[in-house]
């Protein structure tokens, strides 16, 4: 409903409600507190829209559209396979949720090493809150992460990853999140905790599917939190269903010499946004935030990165690749904050597009804003069509028009993969990306 | 019936017209070569058999094994058993040098009815040729032509064509940039591909390549038209007294 002020401020009944208590039950009061402090934000701010810095080039309107109700509990229904076969079979500790529920049945947790926990965010509500106040909500700026306000007024379940000082897990967490949607719009509002205790190390993975159903509304935060030296490889597949929106802030703190690989493959969903907040707090941290995205049709594919370097010696490093087909729109923004104090930064920033049709657009916002002296960095961006040369050259070996496309945008995004240390999820994302061109690109060719 | 028969063609390169009326006819089993000073048409008239974008054939035909050349694709063409070794092969960052050539093998032979050959069996295809043009495995598995020096990149267009079996070849500059020992090896790769079934086209500006590839005729092309031709002797002709005859005779 617009309020006076001509803020869109859907969902803010029913946050206030969720803020009272998640269905009905009796909440810890800082935790009460967080949620109101979330539906308050989010009250005084409203759906994000272009006015908003940096929501210029997405546009939530879909999000008025509909009624999205918040899901019930995990449906028993059948749970459609993941398609991410050789991540399927790594061995991993998995937990698995269904609109926004924890499924205990579908999780294999057993024989979790001592030092750590991996939980429902609902169970540990429920019965150790206490281990939660000091570490949730902590780290995420919920005024300049609207949509974060509106998913702490609502949090009530999601994935909490404990590990303590010096343990190193000994299997990858496989974080897998599927949507069912139905005829009933529906709204997701998944709350993710990591904390890495000092020199723990582990690797995330996250999943999130969807069926093609119908509407709904993936709204997750994620707050990462790494202790000194600690290290977190996470690599994420966002796949949602065709009519959804997935919208994912992760809120990430680096504390001294902490290291952080992140690597991001988007491709799903209507709109489909990836926020990372980073703070590198600590001197010598190290983050490395890296990403594809493949769009296709009317998608709408964001990417938005704010990396702030608050101490000596810290390392950033991210790089982007995209190919928009269609009439499918990218959006990268790229923010490189280097506070005073924060000597010998190394920053730096890449953002590649390929553009396999006229109307297919990116809209690309790189922005460094240094307050120091002793600082290395950089960025560029660049955009372009397949070169024509190298269609020249493999047609002339035989090789058809399609076939010659889908091999160089491999190409193009096979150099991103490279620095993908897992070889099962380096395998899914190259055939997440071969299955795509295979399906894509031929309708390109057609128009 | 020649394998492959020009009649008249004209063609522009951004509205400019480059070539203006080839006449030339080359059979199954026979080298002919074409020489001609820098800005003749010669790398045009390579483009435009290949089916190159923005090479525009405005007048004339080709006939290639008694099809019609100008209207296949690019790829239809190659598949069709045409080949160009690249006077400037290109560099694809990202692509493995071995995969590249497996798939346009591949595409060939389902071209012709031939099974295709899995990753195994190609390696094993290829080795022996590579090995003939003094090529590594490590090569094979680098992108392709990426960082590659002027000459290992011809000694990959031969070794595609040597992959791709071509019934006809046409080899683009293939000597430019060699050194005498890379020359010999480029050379041998060619003669070892001669028969009686293919047909082959070297373009050059030097006679010296033609010391190593002996062709069974000789043309010079100056102003986007054959002025002359001639056996192997005209190449030696024109080494003696340069270009400025056919220069001077159409200025």
């Amino acid at each position: 409903m617009p309020d006076g002020s001509g803020h869109m401020q859907p969902f803010l009944d029913q946050a206030l409600a969720g803020a009272k208590g998640a269905s009905g039950a009796k909440a810890a009061g800082w935790l009460s507190d967080l949620r109101g402090r979330g539906a308050a934000i989010y009250g005084d701010h409203g759906l994000p829209s272009r006015r908003d810095e940096y929501w210029r080039y997405t546009n939530l309107n879909a999000l008025t559209k509909s009624d999205y109700q918040l899901a019930n509990g995990a449906p028993a229904i059948d749970v459609p396979p993941l398609p991410h076969r050789a991540v399927a079979e790594l061995a991993s500790y998995r937990i698995v949720f269904v609109n926004g529920h924890l499924r205990p049945d579908l999780c294999v947790l057993d024989d979790m090493p001592e030092g750590v926990l991996i939980a429902g965010l609902g169970d540990m509500i429920a019965a150790a809150p206490d281990r939660l106040q000091s570490v949730l909500g902590q780290n995420v700026d919920l005024n300049a992460l609207p949509l974060a306000a509106l998913n702490t007024a609502f949090m009530h379940d999601g994935m909490v990853l404990f590990v303590d000082d010096g343990v190193n897990i000994d299997k990858p967490v496989h974080l897998v999140s599927i949507a069912v949607p139905s005829d009933t719009p529906m709204m997701l509002q998944p709350r993710h905790l990591v904390v890495l205790g000092d020199g723990a190390k582990a690797t995330l993975i996250e999943s999130h599917i969807g069926g093609s159903g119908g509407a709904y509304f993936n709204n997750l935060v994620s707050e990462l939190t790494l202790g000194e030296r600690a290290d977190l490889n996470h690599y994420t597949f966002q796949e949602e269903g065709p009519a959804a929106v997935h919208i994912a802030a992760t809120a990430l703190n680096l504390a001294a010499g902490a290291s952080y690989g992140g690597f991001v493959l988007q491709s799903g969903g209507l709109i489909g946004r990836i926020e990372t907040r980073a703070i590198l707090s600590g001197p010598g941290a190290d983050c490395r935030l890296d990403g594809i995205y493949l769009g296709t049709g009317s998608q709408v594919l964001d990417n938005t990165i704010y990396v702030e370097h608050a101490a000596t010696g810290c390392r950033s490093r991210q790089v982007y690749k995209g190919v928009l087909d269609g009439r499918a729109r990218g959006v990268f923004q790229g923010k490189i904050l280097v506070r005073r104090g924060a000597q010998q930064t190394d920053g730096y920033q890449l953002s590649r597009t390929l553009l396999l049709s006229p109307r297919a657009e990116i809209d690309t916002r790189p922005e460094l804003e240094i307050y120091a002296d002793d600082v290395k960095c950089s960025h560029g961006a660049t955009v372009g069509e397949l070169d024509g040369e190298a269609m020249f050259y493999l047609m002339s070996r035989g090789i058809a028009y399609d076939a010659a496309r889908r091999i160089l945008v491999e190409a193009f995004v096979s150099e991103a993969l490279s620095e993908i240390r897992l070889s099962q999820v380096a395998e899914d994302f190259s055939a997440h990306v071969r299955n795509w061109l295979g399906a894509n690109i031929q309708l390109a060719a057609a128009e | 019936m020649a394998l492959l028969e020009i009649r008249n063609l004209h063609a522009t390169v951004d509205g400019k017209s480059i070539l203006n009326g080839v006449d030339l006819t080359i059979d199954a089993g026979e080298v002919h070569a074409i020489m001609g000073p820098n800005g003749s048409g010669k790398s045009t008239l390579s483009y435009v058999l290949a089916g190159r974008d923005g090479y525009v054939v405005t007048e004339g035909e080709v006939t290639y094994d008694g099809q019609d050349l100008l209207a296949m694709s690019i790829d239809q063409r190659a598949r069709e058993g045409l080949f160009l070794a690249f006077q400037y092969p290109v560099e694809i960052p990202g692509v493995v040098g071995l995969t590249f050539l497996k798939t346009a093998a591949n595409a060939v032979r389902r071209h012709r009815g031939e099974s295709e050959l899995d990753a195994m069996d190609f390696l094993k295809f290829v080795r022996d040729k590579a090995e003939a043009l003094d090529i590594s495995d490590d090569m094979l598995k680098r992108a392709v032509n990426e960082g590659f020096s002027g000459g290992e990149k011809k000694r990959m267009e031969i070794l595609q064509m040597a992959v791709l079996e071509p019934r006809f070849a046409i080899l683009d500059e293939t000597d430019s940039g060699l050194d005498i020992d890379a020359l010999k090896v480029v050379s041998d790769g060619v003669n070892a591909m001669r028969g009686p079934e293919r047909g082959m086209l070297l373009i050059t500006h030097y006679q010296r390549l033609l010391d190593y590839i002996v062709p069974d005729r000789v043309h010079v092309l100056a102003h986007g038209r054959i002025v002359k031709s001639g056996d192997k002797s005209l190449a030696l002709e024109l080494e003696a007294k340069g270009y400025s005859e056919f220069l001077d005779a159409a200025a």
